[in-house]
């Protein structure tokens, strides 16, 4: 189904690129400590700036590590099914879980997001850095997910979810 | 009415007192059947960064707040919670009730659909409290690394030659004990030693030339506001009054004690002499003068606190040595009322 | 609605979702909106949206969890843990139990570089395992002590899950919990090492010594040893002395150690574009999947409390406990059931707004509560039916060793989790003693 393909694709592209931003708040974290250490000068933007650059970095790639299956999940019972008895198991997850929160998500990061924009919103202190493009970062990371959700039901459903095959934890804690 | 009320303030800091007192008077004065309020601590319903949003957006029907939070979002609601060298606690208390503040803090949160009732005032904050340099001149602030939050008082810092360093509360003492930061400011005596700030700097300079007062309140949304009677209203500003005066008294008593418990602690207290709150007057008088000309708001607001102080100086200075406070050098009211159109 | 009700409901939910297996993150929030729903409260579904924004995205502390992940990542692509091992190999092999102990010595090396589990884990698995077996160890012992070992990742600093601890709990310091952890962390690894050794003694044929065919000299191993446990000395300096010594916080060490592994990737030659890129996806996943959890959690948490669940759960727990012991008891046994189920990130989440109130109601030191907490949830990846420790081995192992001989194999260590746990209670100067040196009362 190509609306599956283009989805995927999607979160791909913005998963392979966002990835690269913690080299950018790492990076910005050593100057910092550097400049202040060596040369006793603070830098004046870079708490901010940091803590603004690290909740974009992870927030945007819920989609992606959903695309990935890389979020944990408890597979006790479902892992003891029948291929078609779990698919369907697994869709009504998506279906009483993913989508009202997905939903609630994105439509309420929506008017979080305007209030912030309408009020020219900006960090309180000397720096004043604006705070609505990560409120609204927040709002296009949720419907990324909620897309992606979307795309995870539509394999589930129509029985093309490769994970199914083999479930070996992924995750790397 | 069934009210959820939460607060900016963890439960591990005295601030929540002011808020925990305003609550239970209202509890004693409104019949059960009119309206209760359950009150959260800060932290559990929302963070404190997100209360305002909470209280606009109506999820919370209540929340107490240091208006200078959400100086962000307008400059105007800095010179509501607090000023840099100009008003004290009674300052703060003269002019809400008589002279015209409380209209102005309506006008300002009523932009965001909320009711503000002034509910708490502190007067002077502690100052700064430094690791191994003391700061007992200007000169002595040069280059250092301080946290202090506000945007007036940033920038007064960084005319004075210090540096400004955003942080959390919860962070602070952590900062310090690891020299990040050469010192801080955080709140009045009480509530800096409930902090454990006389653990890890040996230096306090006082006095808190920041920020000499201190005001504390509660937003309500409007229509929240609104679905009350009047008698219940009327209730709930008479609460806020009698807390107003409390509050002043208790911080005061709190902050004597916790001043004497400081300095048991070993902790060397020095004060700036007269010569150099001199000096930071003409430097705070700058600042606000440039800030509250960036928002005609915030300058109506400092244009009607500094009219007060004019007003009442005449009086205050006549009945000295018995007067409430002092008349400070303040900023120039024509340029700041030109600002305020 | 009353609170009870609710609080049943939620954990109904919860329960319910999770066993359908669905991501528990999403579990979380769904869990929150239904939640919301049902009580009949639909307007405090904007506080979801408050506590995402302020608890996960606007906080600086978690900054350090992509990064240290990022350090864990570029640290196993310099290698340096494969021939370090190699030569503690040659060092140990002829002595009874010798190879059990290299795994428990690399395991806290790397726990104190690094946090992440299934890293560690897969590491020793790879290098250690094969030649355990070969060489005639017991496949309940060799698995186990590999499993057991990689989990101290979590307790040894610097660890992820006591960052998120430290955002969890208002006034506890990541400095403070990483210096708190650092004794019973440590003592937990000397005492996996003690039971080897005890292994060794009384069942020879279960941790035999291996005749080492291939001939190395003393001096080339020793040269090799200290050649390769040099860059990891130096990273734990550079993080762990940077935070001590107070040129950083821990976001700041986290960067820093960033920085040292890398170094130690492009000076030991191993540097490419291709395997630094698939570092940084990776890296990229695995954050988006351990911060998502917090996202959820905090919608579920803000969600439980303002519907009454909170006050609820929390007046079910004091009603069995009298007295602060009785509490923390009630706490860890609790959680160590909650851990047959769900892996540390769920469990911290979900019971610290719950727990922390009631202990700093009870008078309990909360930095010794939170501590001992971390301790327990090393039992969360190696109780069955649900340990991510034991799926590791499971992946790696060869065919013959079964799931039951895993299970088995961690059970003594579960059992010495427990042990230093009563240690921890009895002699409370474990935990407090180095971080009140440090930072004071
Ligand atoms: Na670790
Ligand atoms: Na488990």
């Amino acid at each position: 189904m190509p609306i599956i393909r283009v989805i995927d694709g999607i979160n791909e592209v913005v998963g392979r690129i966002i990835s690269v931003v913690a080299i950018f708040f790492a990076a910005i974290i050593i100057y910092d400590v550097f400049m202040r250490n060596f040369y006793g000068e603070p830098t004046r933007w870079a708490f901010d700036l940091t803590k603004q650059l690290y909740g974009f970095y992870f927030i945007m790639l819920g989609g992606y590590a959903l695309r990935h299956q890389a979020h944990v999940r408890v597979d006790l019972v479902t892992a003891r099914l029948g291929r078609n008895a779990r698919r369907w198991v697994e869709a009504a997850g998506y279906v009483i879980f993913f989508f009202p929160f997905a939903w609630v998500f994105a439509r309420r990061s929506w008017d979080f997001a305007m209030t912030s924009y309408a009020q020219g919103e900006v960090t309180y202190g000397a720096v004043q850095l604006p705070v609505y493009p990560l409120k609204i970062a927040m709002f296009v990371a949720a419907v990324l997910l909620l897309l992606q959700g979307i795309s995870e039901f539509l394999k589930l459903v129509l029985n093309k979810a490769d994970h199914l095959e083999s479930m070996e934890p992924l995750d790397v804690r | 009415e069934n009210w959820t009320m939460t607060t900016t303030w963890p439960s591990s800091l005295e601030l929540i007192e002011i808020d925990k007192h305003w609550v239970e008077l209202v509890n004693q004065l409104v019949d059960d059947d009119k309206l209760t309020i359950e009150f959260y601590d800060g932290g559990s319903l929302v963070p404190a960064g997100e209360v305002f949003g909470a209280v606009e957006s109506g999820t919370v029907q209540a929340g107490a707040d240091w208006p200078g939070y959400w100086a962000g979002r307008d400059s105007a609601f800095s010179p509501l919670s607090t000023t840099a060298s100009l008003f004290n606690a009674v300052d703060y208390v003269n002019w809400i009730q008589e002279w015209g503040g409380a209209d102005l803090y309506n006008e300002v949160y009523g932009k965001f659909g909320m009711v503000y009732l002034p509910y708490g005032v502190t007067n002077n904050e502690s100052g700064f409290r430094t690791v191994d340099k003391p700061v007992k001149t200007i000169e002595d602030l040069n280059g250092l690394r301080l946290r202090l939050s506000g945007l007036e008082q940033g920038k007064l810092l960084e005319k004075l030659g210090g540096n400004q360093v955003s942080m959390a509360g919860g962070e602070i003492y952590q900062s310090l004990e690891r020299g990040v930061i050469d010192g801080a400011e955080f709140s009045t005596p009480n509530v800096d030693f409930s902090g454990g700030f006389q653990q890890v700097t040996k230096y306090w300079s006082t006095p808190g030339w920041h920020q000499s007062s201190s005001v504390f309140g509660v937003m309500i949304n409007k229509s929240a506001w609104d679905a009350l009677d009047e008698d219940t209203q009327n209730k709930l500003q008479i609460a806020a009054d009698a807390n107003l005066l409390w509050s002043l008294a208790f911080t005061e008593k709190r902050a004597t004690e916790a001043f004497a418990q400081f300095k048991e602690a070993g902790t060397e207290i020095n004060r700036l002499d007269d010569a150099a709150l001199e000096q930071i007057q003409k430097m705070a008088n700058e600042t606000i003068e440039e800030v509250a000309c960036e928002n005609p708001l915030s300058a109506k607001v400092y244009a009607s606190q500094i009219s007060y102080l004019q007003d009442y100086a005449s009086w205050r200075d006549a009945s000295a040595p018995f007067n409430l406070g002092r008349t400070p050098q303040g900023p120039d009211l024509a340029k700041i009322e030109e600002c305020a159109q | 609605m009353s609170g009870e009700t609710i609080a049943l409901i939620m954990s109904g939910l919860l329960l319910l979702g999770l066993f359908m297996g669905h991501p528990l993150a999403l579990v979380l929030g769904g869990t929150a909106v239904l939640g919301a729903l049902i009580a009949g409260k639909p307007m405090v579904l904007g506080i979801v949206i408050n506590r995402i924004f302020g608890d996960v995205l606007d906080n600086y502390v978690l900054i350090a969890i992509p990064l240290f992940v990022l350090m864990a990542r570029f640290l196993s692509d310099s290698g340096v843990t494969d021939k370090m091992f190699e030569a503690l190999r040659h060092l140990m092999a002829r002595v009874t139990g010798g190879l059990g102990l290299a795994v428990v010595f690399i395991s806290i090396l790397l726990a104190a570089t690094t946090g992440i589990i299934g890293a560690s884990i897969t590491v020793m698995g790879m290098m250690a395992l094969r030649p355990m077996l070969q060489y005639g160890y017991d496949r309940k012992l060799a698995t186990g002590l590999i499993a057991a070992s990689g989990c101290l990742g979590i307790l040894i600093p610097p660890s992820i899950m006591l960052i998120l601890m430290s955002s969890y709990a208002p006034g506890l310091s990541v400095g403070q919990l990483f210096a708190g952890a650092m004794v019973p962390g440590m003592v937990l690894g000397f005492l996996y090492a003690v039971y080897v050794a005890i292994i060794a003694r009384i069942k020879p044929e279960w941790a035999p010594a291996i005749a080492e065919s291939e001939q190395i000299s003393r001096g080339a191993m020793w040269r090799m040893l200290i050649v390769e446990a040099v860059p990891p000395l130096l990273l734990i300096l550079g993080i762990l002395g940077s935070l001590l010594a107070g040129i950083a916080t821990a976001t700041e060490a986290s960067a820093i150690g960033t920085l040292c592994a890398l170094a130690i990737v492009i000076l030991r030659g191993r540097f490419e574009w291709k395997t630094f890129y698939s570092a940084l996806l990776e890296t990229g996943r695995t954050s988006a999947m351990i911060l998502f959890i917090v996202v959820g959690a905090t919608a579920f948490t803000g969600v439980f409390n303002i519907t009454g669940g909170l006050r609820a759960s929390q007046d079910v727990i004091r009603g069995f406990a009298s007295d602060p012991y009785m509490l923390v008891a009630v706490m860890l046994i609790a959680v160590f059931i909650l851990g047959m189920f769900l892996d540390w990130t769920g469990i911290v989440l979900l019971s610290f707004p719950i727990f922390l109130p009631l202990v700093n109601e009870m008078g309990v030191d909360p930095l010794w509560f939170v501590v001992l907490m971390a301790v327990v949830l090393q039992t969360s990846f190696l109780s069955p039916p649900f340990g991510y420790a034991l799926f590791y081995m499971r992946a790696i192992a060869p065919p013959e060793v079964t799931i039951g001989d895993i299970i088995k194999g961690v059970l003594p260590f579960i059992g010495l989790i427990i042990m230093i746990c009563a240690m921890i209670i009895i002699f409370p100067g474990m935990v407090t003693w180095l971080p009140t040196s440090l930072y004071g009362g």
